[in-house]
């Protein structure tokens, strides 16, 4: 197991010491740091900051350098997300440092996605994704597309306000494993539960897995509207979408 | 009449008022700060979104359903956030009967603090005429007996409205300068159209100004909001209820020396953990869940909410923000019950009179 002196940079020494409690969390990311060059964990620290100019230039640099866009997407990017995500988890930051973070984090993803996408690695899973009927809110659902992104799903957004129907079409059109709801407030929050008896009625509710988010959304809520999983941040919904995208696979192979 | 330890009974905007002042009443008041509008409400008296946003006898009208079918001591005519952001030139979506309007936040219409401009004919609006000329009619119905809440949105409210929620944001952590010149030029419509409201007969204002610790922290309310919720404070001269939506106690110890009357809070925070927070230096209104208790859970989950409440001493009960349009009725009357059971099966308690 390595120790955190095995970090090279200094500033995600202090970062882990100061902010991550959680052993587990801790080994977790001082083996990504450690496995990871200085370079790109240069890349991390910056992206923590939310230095994206910083992280665009670095980006731009390791390409040049012939570093392959996959390392520095997985080494420099996400590990930098996985610690922000702590640290938002945790209260220790809040919604307008995570905005910062994944501006940098777009920043670089702007350089490696359309290399990625010609590469033809296949994605883990399709997700689609919307913000519930008559919400116009869009910050945590974005937060969770670009991570999802990120950890190599191909996201279908389908933006805000997005009624049972525009869900519904989108699904058959799409064939997406996994269906993502979000939405802020509490007077939308139960258009959540009426989409998912728009699937039922459609007879599609056993072809997907719905997972749900969003400020006021509670675990026992999602439960209560029949979704299949509840992530309380970007980082939690990303670990739901892995577990739920595992869950149909084996579904269809049934 | 009821004597009581009060003395003499009290009428609702008595009870209301006295509650904001943290004085004693007769019983502890029903207050809804924000929207207790539902579906079943517009169609009982005829009264739909959207068009009770938009026309005062209509929304003066399903207003006063809150007291008149579900009992609360306060009327609060303002349904949604979106009126002086429309007058201000955001674009609105208003929806249908079964949806709130909301502001189109993806089309902002400022980008620097350069851009703000209060119309100096912000109240001839129809959107914020609509609720200075409702609460006219609810003051001429119902003003003697019941407290008549106006709402006028706070500064950072209106920055998410007006910038859109991550620019504005991004803002406030790229330039904490530019930001609060923002918020000082925004302030003026909170205090014209808190005014208005206050000239047309409000007893009360609730201000919401969503810093909620689901997006910023704490001291972001003492670095951005503090010194302008005291002035606000000393500017309108009514009881001023502060909204905030989900978890607040990180900013509850700061908000309890804004000089807002009351904190109308989220159901996140536990009603003890709040009032030991807050203690005597401010009231609480609410905080009964919407989302999982109010809309769908039983009347009895709703009654053991409201006791929660009442047992650690929040002063006035009411919904915890604005409620689903599609909330059941009896829901919502249970709050009430809750608050008259709670009353009278403690005899140290004082006897409750009925109005509803």
């Amino acid at each position: 197991m390595p120790e955190l002196t095995s970090v090279a940079n200094e500033f995600l020494r202090t970062e882990i010491e100061q902010f991550v409690e959680r052993p587990d969390e801790r080994e977790r990311l001082i083996a990504l740091y450690a496995g990871a060059s200085e370079r790109m964990q240069s890349m991390s620290a910056a992206l923590v900051e939310g230095e994206h100019l910083l992280v665009d230039a670095l980006a731009r640099e390791a390409l040049a350098d012939g570093v392959p866009a996959l390392e520095i997407m997985d080494d420099g990017l996400i590990a930098g997300m996985a610690l922000v995500g702590i640290k938002f988890r945790e209260n220790f930051i809040f919604v307008p440092e995570v905005l910062a973070c994944a501006r940098a984090m777009k920043a670089g993803m702007s350089y490696i996605e359309p290399i990625l996408s010609e590469s033809g690695i296949e994605p883990i899973a399709t997700v689609v994704m919307g913000t519930v009927k008559g919400d116009l809110h869009d910050i945590g659902k974005n937060l969770c597309t670009m991570m999802l992104r990120g950890a190599g799903f191909e996201v279908i957004d389908l933006g805000v306000d997005t009624s049972p129907d525009d869900f519904i079409d989108a699904v058959e059109e799409h064939r997406p494993a996994l269906l993502g709801m979000s939405a802020l407030l509490t007077t939308t929050m139960p258009n959540m539960g009426v989409t998912i008896e728009a699937f039922i009625d459609a007879e599609l509710r056993d072809e997907i897995g719905i997972m749900v988010g969003g400020a006021p959304v509670t675990q026992d809520f999602a439960e209560d509207m029949g979704a299949d999983g509840y992530g309380k941040d970007a980082v939690a919904c990303v670990e739901l979408a892995k577990r739920l995208a595992e869950a149909e696979k084996h579904r269809v192979e049934a | 009449m009821t004597e009581s330890a009060t003395g003499p009974a009290m009428t609702s905007r008595e009870r209301v008022l006295a509650a904001l002042r943290r004085e004693p009443v007769d019983c502890t008041p029903l207050v809804n700060p924000t929207s207790v509008a539902t579906v079943e409400l517009m169609d009982l008296v005829e009264a739909p979104f959207p068009d009770a946003n938009r026309e005062p006898e209509l929304m003066a009208r399903l207003a006063a359903t809150g007291r008149t079918e579900l009992g609360f001591d306060s009327i609060m005519p303002v349904f949604s956030i979106i009126q002086e952001s429309s007058a201000l030139g955001c674009k609105i979506q208003w929806e249908q009967k079964d949806n709130w309007p909301t502001v189109r936040m993806r089309e902002p219409i400022y980008e620097t603090p350069d851009d703000i401009r209060i119309p100096d004919n912000l109240l001839e609006h129809q959107d914020t005429r609509c609720v200075i000329e409702a609460i006219k009619i609810l003051k001429r119905q119902f003003g003697d007996e019941v407290a008549i809440i106006g709402k006028t949105m706070g500064p950072w409210s209106l920055g998410y409205h007006c910038f859109g929620v991550e620019p504005f944001l991004l803002m406030s952590l790229d330039d904490p300068d530019r930001t609060k010149l923002c918020l000082d030029r925004l302030k003026e419509s909170t205090i014209v159209f808190g005014q208005a409201q206050i000239d047309a007969g409000a007893d009360a204002l609730t201000l919401p100004d969503h810093a909620t610790g689901d997006l910023v922290s704490g001291a972001y309310y003492r670095e951005f909001l503090l010194d302008l919720h005291i002035e606000f404070a000393e500017a309108l001269p009514v009881p001023l209820i502060l909204h905030i939506c989900g978890r607040t106690v990180d900013r509850m110890d700061d908000i309890a020396r804004s000089g807002m009357a009351a904190l109308h809070f989220d159901s996140k925070n536990g009603p003890q953990e709040s009032m030991d927070i807050v203690g005597d230096r401010i009231s609480l209104v609410g905080n009964v869940n919407n989302p999982e208790t109010l809309f769908a859970k039983s009347p009895q989950d709703v009654r053991e909410e409201v006791v929660a409440n009442l047992d650690a001493g929040v002063q006035m009960i009411g919904p915890e923000c604005a409620i689903p349009l599609q909330t059941p009725i009896e829901s919502l009357r249970a709050i009430r019950e809750a608050v008259i059971d709670w009353h009278a099966h403690d005899l140290g308690r004082p006897a409750p009179t009925s109005h509803a």
